[in-house]
């Protein structure tokens, strides 16, 4: 029984993670009916500004505080993308046949994996390593070193700290929506652009912010991601956007509080997967598989997920 | 994409300059190539012999020659034959811009190979300037209401002829673009084909030839078999190029089964490469390599055929979603598919699971290829030429490109291809026409898994090994980008599309540091301002710009011309 505990604990932290990534693809979908391919690349992209602000400013040392700063940069870099990316890319797209954007996202997202990939050491002014290897991420005092025991439970210290950032973006972001006249006008966008739009709503602005909003919290989910693994890589995006997306879907698309709900269901459906499913199939090396069947029987049989989409036929 | 041009009261103001300028420029671009162009004789072959011209100075000629023919037609001797067909002056102004960016090309490549711009030689500066002259005279040069050249009417040898020489260039002009051994020689052949190709575009010879095409289609692809089929006789029994040969036939077959798919169906799937995946580990788990996990060797046509079922029948598996799930949702189960074949290939090592696919390291030491005592590794001498190993897949996948292409373009002309692009065109409104939606969908995935499967089995053999991260997700997306690039619904766009993107990273080593970041960067901009590809299918062309009324009527008037 206390295994089932430890993989609870396990999964609510994965899930965590994958929360606050499918919050992005969720918003998105929701205002402009796209699936942001590349948002695993913003989730990558955030890991690797939260490393850079700490290697500028901070190299060497420990203290706990620099974590907002490196939030802050983090933060920064992702939402850059994000909005570079919907401007360039996605809004001259906007009325092209379904097949477009899904290409363009792909583009988007090999290119700045390359682009981190082949550029992060040439960066000028700044002494970073090379990505081509998988990174070594800053540990601080507080959010790593000895993991919580409780009972016969042990949780590590950046799951904590995932746990919480995820209550805490949670809380900001219903604060956000319900109670900003933003977050209203993007309730509305998403429910009818034309009659939003006639009742004096920028639409256009709107979906840049669905853009930015997806893009912090992706920011804050690559900083627990590097705290959690101790590395980051510059392919860290694409399995994580994939499962997230999964995520999205089975909390139902288009619907935040599903996306939540979604990301910590999958967390802790691979953990589990991962104790209990019997023989050869079970263990770490199956896991992704069980989350990959887990995505297509729920497009298959529950498209709209599991609380159910704002927009039900979309596909 | 639009050219800009110069304002029409400067362009009306000069336009009298504008022909002798170009005439001055083309005499100084030809005087320029008898002299040297480079100090230094090891840069771009040698380019540094004073009286002959030699090697690249020579498609410079070719260029300003060509750049003269249009001359002559807006005044002068040819001016009463040609100039009421050729659209001259569009034609001149893209010759000049490519003749400028060729000069500047080789200008670049001298200073980058040597220690900068002193080894650029008085001959090389003199075809410069020549080549600003020609772009300059070019720009204001007017511009002509012309007569349609798709009306011309010629004998019916001519066409035929015309066909011929042109396929006789493309075999030529690969042979010598893939003899040249450094990358920059390699782009300003490039350079210079693209020149060639986009005046034959503006002066509107190739919309004539292809009206040709379309009239004389027999014609045409029996004329692209033999200069497929005597493309490895060019190449001296050097290996080299022949591997990229046959790997751009592996690629292109695969791109012509999933254009089926997305293509004819417009299914997207992007998980493709799982297929070819299928193929290649059926053909490897029963070769008689030492890793071999399954102790039975059947004849390499009931493997090839059992590679294709296997193929196949994934495909249908694939496929019964489409039942429930379209569009977005599609793609992603389809890319969920193609995650899980690459990650169970990776697991079934024994320890998770049975072992079949010997897990990570994949099945090594898969022997050549042997039909009836023609073993596939050895060499032949067929009139006092070489054909090395490489050849001899080359042919074989020669003739799958043949059956692949048979199958592609019988369907696409069948009840069922008719059914798949009124599928892709308006599901719900073929289903009311009485289409069995379903039923499509699943052959459309079989189909293209099938041949598929049949392309991965040969390159097993032609590869050697099979390991699972030959199968990664960025292979399903580079077939999907040959198809986009190409030109979907359509064999020649996705035979330039798989050429494209497995010739360039070959040839141009120096940056295949940066190939990805080129290949995303293209997909972007592809989409964002040539969606329907290089090569557009007409149909497609008008789905992407709907709103052209003209672009309508034009090709509505083709596609009833092309019935007759």
């Amino acid at each position: 029984m206390d295994q089932f505990f430890q993989q609870l604990v396990n999964g609510l932290t994965l899930g965590s993670l994958y929360a606050l990534i499918a919050v992005g693809y969720t918003v998105v979908y929701g205002i402009v009916q796209l699936i942001n391919f590349a948002h695993g690349e913003v989730f990558m992209i955030g890991a690797f500004g939260a490393l850079s602000t700490y290697l500028l400013f901070f190299d060497g040392q420990t203290g706990v505080w620099i974590l907002p700063i490196m939030i802050v940069g983090a933060i920064i870099a992702s939402v850059v993308t994000a909005v570079a990316m919907e401007r360039v890319a996605y809004r001259p797209l906007r009325n092209a046949p379904r097949l477009a954007p899904l290409i363009t996202a792909i583009g988007i997202s090999v290119f700045l994996q390359e682009l981190v990939r082949v550029f992060y050491d040439r960066i000028p002014f700044a002494d970073f390593p090379s990505a081509k290897q998988r990174i070594p991420f800053p540990q601080l005092d507080g959010v790593s070193g000895k993991a919580v025991e409780v009972g016969d439970v042990t949780i590590q210290r950046s799951a904590i700290f995932t746990v919480a950032a995820l209550v805490v973006c949670a809380i900001l972001l219903w604060y956000f929506i319900n109670r900003t006249k933003l977050g209203r006008g993007m309730l509305a966008v998403s429910q009818d652009p034309d009659t939003a739009r006639l009742m004096g709503i920028n639409v256009d602005r709107i979906i840049v912010v669905a853009f930015a909003l997806g893009a912090v919290l992706a920011a804050v989910a690559g900083v627990s991601q590097g705290l959690q693994n101790n590395n980051i890589d510059f392919k860290m995006g694409f399995i994580a956007g994939l499962k997230a997306f999964t995520a999205a879907v089975l909390g139902g698309i288009g619907n935040i509080q599903g996306a939540v709900f979604g990301g910590l269901v999958l967390g802790v459906v691979e953990s589990m997967a991962t104790q209990y499913v019997p023989g050869q199939f079970g263990g770490g090396t199956w896991k992704d598989v069980w989350a990959f069947v887990l995505l297509i029987l729920v497009l298959v049989f529950r498209p709209q997920g599991l609380l159910g989409a704002r927009v039900v036929d979309r596909a | 994409m639009s050219i800009p041009t110069l304002p029409d009261a400067f362009v009306e103001k000069h336009a009298a300059k504008g022909w002798p300028v170009g005439l001055a420029g083309v005499a100084l671009v030809i005087i320029g190539t008898f002299m040297s162009w480079s100090f230094d004789p090891n840069i771009l072959g040698d380019l540094s012999v004073y009286g002959y011209p030699g090697g690249l100075q020579i498609l410079a000629i070719i260029l300003s020659l060509l750049a003269l023919v249009l001359l002559l037609t807006v005044k002068g001797p040819l001016a009463s034959r040609l100039g009421q067909w050729l659209d001259a002056a569009l034609g001149l102004r893209a010759l000049g811009l490519w003749l400028l960016i060729y000069m500047v090309g080789v200008i670049l490549a001298i200073a980058t190979d040597s220690s900068g711009l002193v080894n650029v030689d008085p001959g090389g500066w003199i075809s410069f300037v020549g080549a600003v002259l020609v772009f300059a005279g070019s720009q204001v040069i007017p511009l002509r209401e012309l007569r349609d050249l798709g009306r011309a009417r010629l004998p019916g040898w001519f066409e035929i002829a015309a066909v011929a020489v042109v396929m006789a260039g493309v075999l030529f002009g690969a042979a010598y673009a893939l003899a040249r051994e450094d990358a920059w020689s390699f782009v300003l052949v490039l350079v210079f084909a693209g020149g060639t190709v986009a005046a034959m575009f503006r002066t509107g010879t190739m919309g004539w030839f292809g009206h040709v095409a379309t009239r004389r289609r027999k014609v045409l692809t029996l004329a692209a078999f033999a200069v497929a089929f005597f493309f490895p006789f060019t190449q001296q029994g050097s290996d080299a190029n022949m591997s990229i040969a046959t790997s751009v036939l592996i690629f292109a077959a695969t791109a012509i089964g999933l254009n089926i798919v997305v293509g004819l169906a417009g299914l997207l799937d992007l998980g493709y490469i799982a297929f070819l995946g299928a193929g290649a580990y059926v053909a490897s788990s029963l070769s008689r390599s030492a890793f071999a996990t399954i102790d039975w060797h059947p004849p390499f046509l009931v493997i090839v055929l059992l590679g294709g079922c296997v193929s196949a029948t994934l495909g249908l598996i694939i496929g019964t979603p489409t039942l429930r799930v379209s569009g977005d949702y599609l793609a992603i189960v389809t890319l969920g598919f193609g995650e899980i074949f690459r990650f169970s290939m990776f697991n079934l090592d024994g320890n998770n699971g049975p072992n079949l696919t010997n897990g990570p390291n994949g099945i090594p030491g898969i022997p050549e290829l042997a039909v009836g005592g023609f073993n596939f590794g050895d060499e032949h001498v067929v009139a006092g030429i070489t054909l090395g190993r490489f050849s001899n897949y080359y042919f074989l996948l020669l003739l799958l490109m043949a059956f692949v292409i048979l199958v592609f373009t019988r369907l696409n002309n069948s009840r069922i291809g008719r059914g798949w692009v009124a599928i892709r065109e308006d599901e719900k409104a073929a289903e009311a026409m009485g289409v069995n939606v379903f039923g499509l969908k699943l052959l459309a995935f079989a189909v293209g898994a099938f041949l598929a499967g049949l392309a991965g089995t040969i390159k097993a053999h032609q590869d050697g090994a099979t390991s699972p991260d030959q199968y990664i997700f960025l292979e399903s997306a580079f077939l999907l980008a040959a198809i986009v690039l190409g030109g979907m619904g359509t064999i020649a766009g996705v035979l330039l599309g798989a050429t494209i993107l497995k010739l360039l990273p070959e040839k141009l080593r120096f940056f295949s540091e940066y190939r990805l970041l080129l290949f995303g960067l293209t997909l972007v901009l592809m989409m964002r301002f040539r969606p329907e590809g290089l090569v557009a299918n007409k149909r497609r062309l008008l789905e992407f710009h709907e709103e052209d009324e003209k672009l309508a009527t034009a090709v509505e008037s083709e596609l009833v011309e092309e019935a007759k």
